[in-house]
């Protein structure tokens, strides 16, 4: 590039983009600019003076987070002076600082601890007795432990403006400056611990990892979030089996470092006590421990004689397995139980938004497109409650590049705040609403759209005809609930769709049951359930049917079952999810449940006592098969071996599906709900709290209408 | 090749006996008695005098102060446990046989000084070296080596000491 300005570094001659921060551009050098205050993507602070550096010409030190680079420019960091400031201010940062190190939950991982090593200023000259501040606990999920903050605001930032929440601030002058929570002594947020993880020293720490272990006594597990759709990557803390944390300080995957409260800290459900350790077996009417072999043999011998009598069999998949247990699921129910009679809980209508697409190449949107997209418009979804990384992404996408959002929604959502137009319109009725956005959305160079449950069926037809009609490029995000929702769709875990959005016709099959008439099938013989809870909203019609349940606690499916098989979670084994981008993604195994075996490994286990065979039940068999057989799965491995996420574009033609827009509703969870595996995570019901619901004020306006109220 | 004799002052045994059936001689016999006491003065002071050596494990044995035996984990004057569950020394030992749990003090159950403090704190002596590592790395001052060595067991398990066996008993500073 011609436009590329050349200064001088350390002797050396670089070239960066013109307005690049002389901290990035001595990054991109390879030479280190200690920082506690700047941080990649969040607005300039400049409190820190860790960063200073000299620049010829200019007589006194300079702030490199906040110089951008010029022609000519000659910056030394490594002259005495620097290595004097850099000294200097450790050692005031450590004037009250309590370096309790031994105890603390950062040591070992601790940004100030590293520069002192590195920097120096292990002496001090101060004699004056530190000051103690108390520690505090603001929430369920926040301790703040004001000695050992260094008031680097990062934490500020990350809630103002990375979360939208800003629930953090700072009080008071000089060495009593702390922080503050939004409600004077506690917080009310969305609890998602961001601050935590960003807090370069132990001031801020959580209700989980508190004086748990330290960071090397764990073995850290990247994998992906078993609560919602939008597949973050996390990285599970493990010792002894047992997940103690869960974070994404290293910022791979799709997420970077975002998570929410139920990627941060829902995990706790792994360990829960109800967990399910052995399969238990109804005999004379109550539920009793069995063995595997036992339990295996009682479901193998009862299938068997359902099918060979022709029975009718009911089969209902899960919002949480993997694709590749997905994909073995519908071929044990169509050719190990020869039943069509096979669905899942649909959140959202993929299926029919893939077959509107026909036609359309790259109509599917990534989870990166909605940072880089020009305009979004959202409708129907309170996206930060129920899509926080989706929200989080558009946020960032505003502040960065000054995205268009357009929101028609039933009640106020928080991105009400920075979107470019919001309206409000009852469920349904945001098709009509939207055409007052047309002149808008068409002036934009390209748009994704993100649509909520309330667009189903026929809706999404017409939604995709008024995309069309705008004379853009527009891509969409079927939004759906569950960490593998799309994942189940996407494997045919549907009466009338095989994997890949094939009819079942084209199989010589004839579409079967679907979830609803599963259910109220006064005459099924058998229902295999895997981890999924259909009774706690509609009970079983059928009175004698054989129930089997796969899952990780007794729930109220499961105490009607006559088998209970003990189901590993998602983060207790390997394979593949697909988020609602349509981005699949790689679990790896972390915690071990003593008792419990994966859901691949139950289904293979149950097909041999059958007597049938249904293939390996390997997980990478099973993919290797999935990416062979279903169209927009031929992913490239090292993608997705490597932890990255691989886009699917599974559109093939026309879809032969029976609209059943009636079968179609979310959960509709907040942050702080997660279906029946919320229920379990005891971290996630103590902080079910404001504004922990849909469609409220957000907090901040909320606080301003007090405030407003006061002045 | 017949024996070689002994000559000199100290005639050999069978000498002796041939001299000895012969009643002669009675001098010589005499001459050999004393030069075997004599030779024996060393031995028979000794015996007397007190021993020098270790009367283990008759008595109990003498140690250096710096001797490393079994782990001890102190307290404070308060008599609370000095460990804050830092890991440092698990971290420090270069076998890895330390294993701590850590847990949290409340203001209802106070175990040790600081925030936290080891619930479960185990060191397995059939690996441990006695190198003091963790010794050195204990910020703490929690960890120390006691004089305790008999520690050999036939049963493997018995060798993994718990944070009770190794904590200093209250009152015993
Ligand atoms: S914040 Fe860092 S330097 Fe301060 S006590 Fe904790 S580990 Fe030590
Ligand atoms: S709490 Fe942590 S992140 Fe927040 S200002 Fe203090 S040191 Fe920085
Ligand atoms: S946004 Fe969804 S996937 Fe990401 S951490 Fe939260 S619940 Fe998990
Ligand atoms: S003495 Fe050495 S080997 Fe033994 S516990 Fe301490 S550090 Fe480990
Ligand atoms: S003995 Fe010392 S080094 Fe080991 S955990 Fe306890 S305080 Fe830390
Ligand atoms: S990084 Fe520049 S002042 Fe903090």
């Amino acid at each position: 590039m011609a436009d590329l300005v050349t200064f001088t570094i350390d002797g050396r001659q670089v070239q960066a983009a013109p307005r690049t921060l002389l901290i990035t551009a001595a990054k991109q050098a390879g030479i280190e600019i200690p920082a506690f205050c700047y941080y990649d993507g969040f607005s300039l602070q400049a409190a820190c003076r860790m960063c200073l550096v000299e620049i010829e010409k200019t007589p006194k030190l300079q702030v490199a987070c906040t110089t951008p680079v010029t022609e000519g420019m000659v910056v030394r960091t490594d002259s005495p002076q620097v290595a004097a400031a850099r000294k200097g201010m450790l050692e005031l940062l450590l004037t009250n600082h309590p370096l309790d190190c031994p105890v603390c939950d950062k040591g070992g991982e601790c940004e100030l601890q590293d520069m002192v090593f590195r920097y120096g200023a292990g002496e001090s000259r101060f004699v004056e007795t530190k000051q103690h501040v108390d520690e505090r606990q603001w929430s369920p999920v926040v301790f703040y432990d004001k000695p050992r903050c260094i008031l680097c605001y990062r934490c500020v930032r990350v809630c103002d403006e990375g979360l939208g929440v800003g629930a953090l601030g700072v009080g008071d002058r000089g060495s009593a400056s702390e922080i503050i929570p939004n409600r004077g002594d506690h917080l009310e947020c969305d609890e998602c611990g961001a601050c935590i993880d960003i807090c370069p020293v132990g001031a801020l720490t959580s209700g989980t990892y508190r004086y748990q272990t330290r960071p090397w006594e764990m073995d850290h597990v990247g994998t992906i979030c078993t609560f919602c759709s939008n597949g973050c990557k996390t990285t599970l803390g493990v010792r002894n089996g047992e997940i103690t944390r869960a974070n994404n300080r290293d910022k791979s995957g799709v997420n970077g470092e975002f998570l929410c409260v139920k990627g941060r800290y829902g995990f706790d459900f792994n360990h829960h006590p109800e967990r399910l350790t052995a399969p238990l077996v109804r005999v004379n009417g109550k539920l009793a421990p069995a063995s595997w072999a036992q339990a295996l043999a009682t479901v193998g011998k009862k299938f068997a004689e359902v099918k060979q009598r022709g029975g009718k069999f009911g089969v209902i998949g899960s919002n949480h397995t993997t694709n590749e247990e997905n994909y073995y699921l519908q071929n044990f129910a169509r050719q190990a139980l020869g039943t069509s009679n096979i669905d899942h809980r649909r959140t959202g209508d993929v299926a029919t938004l893939i077959d509107a697409l026909h036609g359309h190449a790259g109509a599917l949107a990534t989870t990166a497109d909605l940072y880089t997209t020009p305009a979004a418009l959202i409708i129907g979804s309170d996206l930060s409650q129920q899509h926080p990384f989706l929200a989080w992404q558009l946020r960032a996408n505003f502040r960065h590049h000054q995205a268009k959002v357009f929101a028609i929604t039933s009640g106020p959502i928080r991105e009400d705040r920075y979107a470019a137009k919001t309206m409000r319109a009852a469920e349904g009725e945001e098709l009509t609403a939207v055409e007052s956005f047309r002149e808008h959305l068409a002036q934009q160079k390209s748009l994704v759209i993100l649509f909520g449950d309330s667009i189903k069926g026929d809706a999404v037809r017409k939604l995709v005809a008024f995309g069309d009609s705008l004379g853009i490029p527009v891509s969409y995000v079927p939004l759906v609930d569950y960490s593998n929702s799309r994942g189940a769709s996407d494997m045919g875990v549907l009466p009338d769709l095989l994997p890949g959005y094939h009819g079942v016709r084209e199989a010589g099959l004839e579409p079967g049951l679907a979830y609803d008439a599963i259910l109220s099938a006064t005459d099924l013989d058998a229902l295999y359930v895997v981890q999924e809870n259909p009774f706690a909203k509609t009970p079983l019609a059928s009175t004698g049917a054989f129930v089997v349940v796969q899952d990780l606690f007794l729930t109220e499916t499961a105490e009607r079952a006559d088998v209970v098989l003990p189901a590993a979670s998602a983060y207790e084994k390997a394979g593949t999810v697909t988020n609602v981008c349509g981005e699949v993604q790689k679990l790896k195994a972390g915690a071990k449940t003593m008792g419990a075996k994966t859901d691949l490994e139950i289904m293979g286990l149950i097909s041999k006592e059958m007597g049938v065979s249904i293939g390996i039940w390997k997980h990478d068999t099973v993919f290797a098969e999935v990416r062979k057989s279903v169209p927009g799965y031929n992913v490239a491995l090292p993608v997705v071996e490597t932890g990255g996420a691989a886009p699917t574009f599974p559109v093939n033609g026309r879809v032969p599906l029976e609209d059943r827009p009636d079968l179609i509703s979310s959960d509709r969870n907040t942050l702080f709900l997660s279906g029946t595996l919320g229920r379990y995570s005891k971290m996630l019901t103590s902080v079910l709290e404001y504004p922990g619901k849909l469609y409220g004020q957000p907090v901040e306006t909320e606080l301003e209408m007090k405030e407003a109220q006061n002045t | 090749m017949p024996p070689a004799r002994s000559h000199g002052r100290f005639p050999g045994f069978v000498t002796l006996l041939r001299y000895t059936g012969r009643m002669a001689k009675l001098g010589e016999v005499l001459d050999s008695a004393v030069a075997i006491a004599r030779g024996m003065t060393v031995t028979f002071k000794e015996m007397l005098n007190p021993p020098i050596t270790e009367e283990y494990p008759d008595a109990p044995p003498i140690f250096e102060e710096r001797f490393r035996g079994a782990h001890v984990l102190e307290r404070d004057e308060n008599g609370l446990e000095k460990c804050v569950a830092c890991f440092l020394c698990a971290a420090a030992c270069p076998v890895q046989c330390i294993y701590i749990e850590a847990a949290e003090n409340t203001d209802q159950v106070r175990i040790s000084g600081g925030e936290r403090y080891a619930q479960v704190y185990n060191i397995d002596y059939n690996r441990c070296i006695f190198c003091g590592y963790c010794v050195e790395a204990c910020p703490t001052d929690a960890i120390t080596h006691g004089h305790g060595f008999e520690l050999a067991s036939a049963d493997t398990s018995a060798l993994v000491m718990r944070k009770e066996d190794m904590l200093r008993p209250l009152g015993a500073a």
